[in-house]
């Protein structure tokens, strides 16, 4: 079927078969790695040093080795970026909920939904600015600002601000509907322009 | 093809004419690098990230050099990782991501060197960036402490920890020049990092990321009174040697133009610096917490290290001075308004101190503290200053250190509490013989109550008020102070003697 070859070429060309190579790796590692001891709030670092993994790659898939010409004739372009960046990141937030099974994921399935969101998000959102080979730059920065968040609930003073989602519990309103906006605000650049044609 | 541009043969024929051939190529190299090195533009997000963790969670604790060193080993290289290993990464995979390795393979110099290059660039744009945000921090630091010197062994084990760091991510990115390499190897090195922070076998306290027990966490008490010891962190260092130098080796083994004896070089380097981490972690796994609060490394341990610091103490001038470690000078006034009203109990009385001072708190453990793990146990030092000198230990969570957040009160109050026993049994009861009457254990009570320290952290010690000995305290502690210390400058020789009832108490 030409929609189907269509789709399968798209993905060829983003390398989604290393993104997913990548997000297995990432749900492999969390599940060996919820075996070991934890403290408090290394165990809600944990996932979220994975899940920046995951969006990461899902950031680099966006990268087009075609450019232009692509560009000018590729009618469907955007619906298929829309649909890989959607579905990579439904396949992350289902991977790693199963490599949780059977295990204390400290945040549970919530927590990885809203922070595999948000920083996919950040990750489309670089992809656009910098460029797909360098889309990794932004969730691996927040990563770093998210576990600090979290240690901080801990070591006040806390920082509570509900752009740093992965410091606030997971049925937190405020930090969900950032990651959220963030989250739309990087499909939206993906479905209209992809990533930025690096030089 | 810069190499060979006429602006930079024309700079260099000058610049590196004393130097041997050979040599003043290297520089060429090295320097043509640092000026395309990608860690040049990753230095202002390092930057931001140390200002946003270490620097800020440093500067939090109190100006005293060992918390703030501490703290800044547990975070930094946490700060400094994912740049510095995604830049190395970046330029590692540089040549395979451009298609370039064939052009590359062509050209005279072994690939190993050129890489090299690449990675010493890197390494010394992070080491900028490294030292200039400790030097702040330091700097800082040094303009607050009211007494000591900075703590460097912290610092040069963040340092040894960037050349590592760049290291791995260069060996990643040279042996797998992929888009993903690059974050797979950030996201994983920080995880690393992160991952031999947490609670593990005694070998993991070879990671860099641990300055101190972690039983304990940065206390006040380490490397004020005794020095700061060293042990654990050559074994850090050696390990981070070790991870540099395996890293090396294995980008040296891509190179397979190269000839054999440099590929026995960099086999060589995989072997010393697998052994170097495995010697760290077996030494690291020998440490010990020493009585000052120190892991003890007997095969590194220097035991003139074990000497006490020598300071000269800071005293306020009152009838009854108290002198703490110029280290604490900050909290002399929180101290003399503690210990102000069990002074006022005792002036004047004979066997009262005639001064207050401070000594070393001792540690031991790591003890079982219920199901979950283990702990440490903080006690009073030695009370070595003799008659008419009364020694106590500060509490170990000062005032404005982050984590619990204790406040001036509650420092005031910790210090009252806990000295509260001691100083008054000290006089009242004293080396009398028998132990402790229940007329003694009455004033003591009675002297307690009064001064505002009847709870310690111990639980409730005054003696319940439907006791004998309780009632006995309730009305002792009613009576008129004046009448009360008039009572007891009479009667204490015969009290500590344990000639007095509880009938015999007004």
């Amino acid at each position: 079927m030409p929609a189907l070859r269509l789709v399968r070429l798209h993905l060829a060309s983003r390398r989604v078969t290393a993104a997913l190579a990548t997000v297995a790796a990432c749900a492999l590692t969390l599940h060996i790695a919820l075996q070991w001891s934890w403290d408090t709030y290394g165990a809600l670092q944990l996932p979220l040093i994975l899940e920046v993994g995951c969006a990461a790659a899902i950031g680099i898939t966006m990268g087009s080795p075609f450019g232009e010409p692509e560009r000018a004739t590729g009618r469907w372009l955007p619906l298929l970026r829309l649909g890989s960046a959607i579905a990579m990141t439904a396949t992350a937030v289902a991977a790693l909920a199963l490599a949780s099974i059977g295990a204390h994921l400290a945040g549970g399935i919530a927590e990885v939904v809203r922070n595999i969101a948000g920083l996919v998000g950040i990750g489309l959102l670089c992809a656009l600015l910098l460029g797909g080979s360098l889309a990794w730059t932004g969730p691996v920065v927040y990563m770093l600002v998210g576990a600090y968040g979290l240690y901080t609930d801990w070591h006040p003073p806390t920082l509570t601000s509900p752009w740093i989602w992965p410091a606030r519990p997971p049925h937190d309103l405020g930090a969900a509907l950032c990651a959220a906006a963030v989250f739309a605000a990087g499909i939206a650049a993906a479905t209209w322009r992809g990533a930025r044609e690096s030089p | 093809m810069t190499a060979h541009s006429g602006r930079v043969a024309g700079r260099t024929s000058g610049q590196w004419l004393a130097l041997p051939p050979r040599l003043a190529a290297a520089g060429r190299l090295l320097r043509l690098e640092l000026r395309r090195s990608a860690m040049l533009w990753m230095i202002p997000v390092a930057a931001a990230l140390f200002w946003y963790n270490a620097f800020r969670e440093s500067m939090a604790e109190p100006a005293l050099w060992n918390l703030r060193a501490m703290t800044m080993q547990h975070g930094v290289l946490l700060d400094f990782a994912p740049p510095v290993v995604g830049a190395a990464a970046w330029m590692g995979s540089r040549d395979g991501r451009r298609h370039l390795l064939d052009l590359i393979a062509t050209v005279p110099r072994p690939r190993w060197v050129t890489q090299l290059a690449t990675w010493a660039a890197v390494t010394c744009w992070a080491l900028v960036a490294y030292c200039c945000c400790v030097g702040v921090l330091y700097a800082e630091t040094a303009r607050q402490a009211h007494w000591g010197g900075p703590i460097w062994w912290p610092a040069i084990v963040g340092a040894a920890g960037i050349p590592a760091l760049s290291a791995v991510g260069f060996a990643a990115g040279a042996w797998f020049p992929s888009r993903f390499t690059v974050p797979v190897v950030t996201v994983g090195a920080f995880f690393a990092l992160g991952f031999s922070a947490q609670p593990r076998p005694p070998q993991w306290q070879v990671s860099p990321t641990i300055a101190d027990s972690s039983f304990i966490g940065p206390d006040a008490g380490m490397g004020t009174f005794y020095h700061y010891l060293p042990d654990l962190a050559i074994a850090q260092v050696i390990c981070l040697v070790g991870v540099a130098a395996t890293a090396l080796g294995a980008f040296g083994l891509l190179d397979r133009g190269s000839g054999r004896w440099l590929r026995g070089i960099a086999s060589s380097m995989i072997v010393v610096g697998i052994a170097a981490v495995a010697t760290a972690a077996g030494l690291a796994g020998t440490g010990r917490l020493d009585p000052h609060g120190m892991l003890v490394i007997p095969a590194l341990h220097d035991a003139a290290n074990n000497r006490p610091i020598s300071y000269t103490p800071v005293c306020d001038q009152a009838s009854i001075p108290i002198c703490l470690n110029p280290a604490y000078a900050a909290y002399l006034a929180d101290v003399r308004q503690a210990l102000t009203p069990l002074l006022g109990e005792l002036a004047g009385l004979p066997g009262a101190p005639r001064s207050v001072g401070q000594v070393a708190p001792l540690y031991a453990g790591p003890q079982t503290s219920g199901p979950s793990g283990t702990g440490v146990v903080i006690n009073d030092g030695p009370h070595g200053g003799g008659p008419g000198q009364f020694d106590f230990v500060l509490p170990s969570q000062l005032p404005g250190e982050p984590g619990v957040g204790t406040s001036v009160g509650q420092f005031v109050r910790q210090i009252r509490q806990g000295a509260a026993t001691d100083l008054l049994s000290g006089v009242v009861v004293g080396g009398g013989p028998g132990g402790e009457t229940q007329a003694q254990r009455a004033v003591v009570a009675a002297l307690t109550l009064d001064a505002g320290a009847a709870v310690s952290s111990r639980g409730v010690i005054t003696p319940p008020a439907d006791s004998a000995v309780g009632a006995a305290a309730q009305r002792f502690a009613a009576l008129p102070a004046s009448v009360r210390r008039t009572w007891l400058a009479t009667h204490l020789t015969a009290l500590r003697a344990g000639r007095i009832t509880l009938a015999q108490l007004p």
